[in-house]
């Protein structure tokens, strides 16, 4: 059985106000108590909703993107002793149920790292989020050179030694991808893991989410790593 | 017969003559930021333009040089590589500072697990 106390739930939340308090609440009767919440410089009410439930609440006083936003929540988990750390959104789409599913090959020492991938049965997906993440991992295989299913899912759980070898230097959602270059560079075990994910109105309606424009940003982002 | 100097060559000299004397006063009184590296490029790029002003003829030898037939097109192509490098140097100072301020914030809000 997993041990939950050896478990980091690192959540970036930007303007999730109406949101957080129920993700936290999920993930908690999941059997988790260590829940780090950083919110990404929100203008609405995030950080104090996440601070009544009493977890520990982190705050960026300024936006600086998701990627900078988890990275911040990483350390934080790394100070704070953490053995296996899991990275989840905000926006209610991901299943605190599968965080022992994702913890699990860290725990038994199989794997370094284990990405939750949408794309293995991605009922209730809709198809343009399909061909994007299809295309986002055709671009993150072409310029980092290593295929996943879903580069760009959030949802993803790190050992201790791995989240101190991951450097990034991203701050947004190409922080995913970042991740997976990492992953190759120093040659970490990976493992991919299927998800469930729950689209909803909310979750699909949120500007911030990765559009066709925030796409190419992303892709403009990954070649500029590399070039610069 | 003198040669006849058109309004353009005395207005390009002047203006690259006043950034120049910028540069190498700020460079000389150690501003902030001003590196040497910083003084060669505006003195290429404005002693360049004072030079193509005040020698228009120079921009033959730029087009053996470069390796174009026109003289023109060696200077655009050669402004167009210039921009380029300004650009990219741009870029990844912004890219760089936007680095530092992720991590100042990270700095100030981990400081908050002290608290909890």
């Amino acid at each position: 059985m997993t041990d939950s106390s050896r478990i980091h739930i690192v959540i970036p939340a930007f303007n999730e106000g109406s949101m957080i308090a129920s993700v936290i609440d999920e993930v908690r009767s999941a059997g988790h108590r260590n829940i780090i919440v950083v919110d990404d410089g929100s203008a609405d009410d995030t950080f104090w909703r996440a601070g009544e439930k009493q977890v520990i609440a982190l705050r960026h006083r300024i936006n600086r993107g998701k990627g900078a936003a988890t990275k911040t929540g990483i350390e934080a988990a790394k100070i704070l002793g953490a053995r296996v750390i899991v990275t989840m959104d905000a926006d209610g789409q991901h299943d605190p149920a599968d965080i022992r599913s994702l913890a699990e090959p860290i725990l038994s020492g199989e794997s370094d790292v284990v990405l939750g991938t949408r794309l293995v049965s991605p009922d209730g997906m809709p198809w343009h989020r399909i061909a994007a993440n299809k295309i986002g991992n055709f671009f993150t295989w072409y310029i980092y050179g290593l295929w996943v299913t879903d580069s760009q899912s959030g949802f993803r759980a790190y050992s201790r030694d791995a989240a101190v070898q991951i450097n990034t230097h991203t701050d947004h959602y190409e922080y995913d991808s970042e991740v997976i270059y990492e992953i190759k560079k120093n040659r970490l075990k990976y493992t991919e893991v299927p998800i469930k994910v729950r689209y909803t109105d909310y979750s699909m309606g949120k500007a911030t989410k990765q559009g066709f424009a925030n796409g190419l940003k992303t892709l403009w982002k990954m070649i500029w790593n590399i070039l610069s | 017969m003198p040669a006849k100097i058109h309004l353009y060559q005395i207005l390009v000299t002047a203006i690259s003559a006043i950034m120049i004397y910028q540069g190498i006063v700020n460079f000389w009184k150690g501003r902030t930021n001003q590196t040497f590296l910083k003084l060669f490029v505006r003195i290429v790029v404005w002693g360049g333009m004072a030079l193509i002003a005040i020698f228009p003829s120079f921009t033959n030898r730029l087009a053996d040089f470069v390796g174009l037939k026109g003289n023109i097109n060696a200077v655009i192509l050669t402004g167009f590589i210039l921009i380029f490098l300004i650009i990219f140097k741009l870029l990844s100072a912004i890219e760089r500072l936007e680095q530092q301020i992720s991590e100042v914030t990270r700095k100030d809000a981990l400081k908050e697990l002290d608290k909890q």
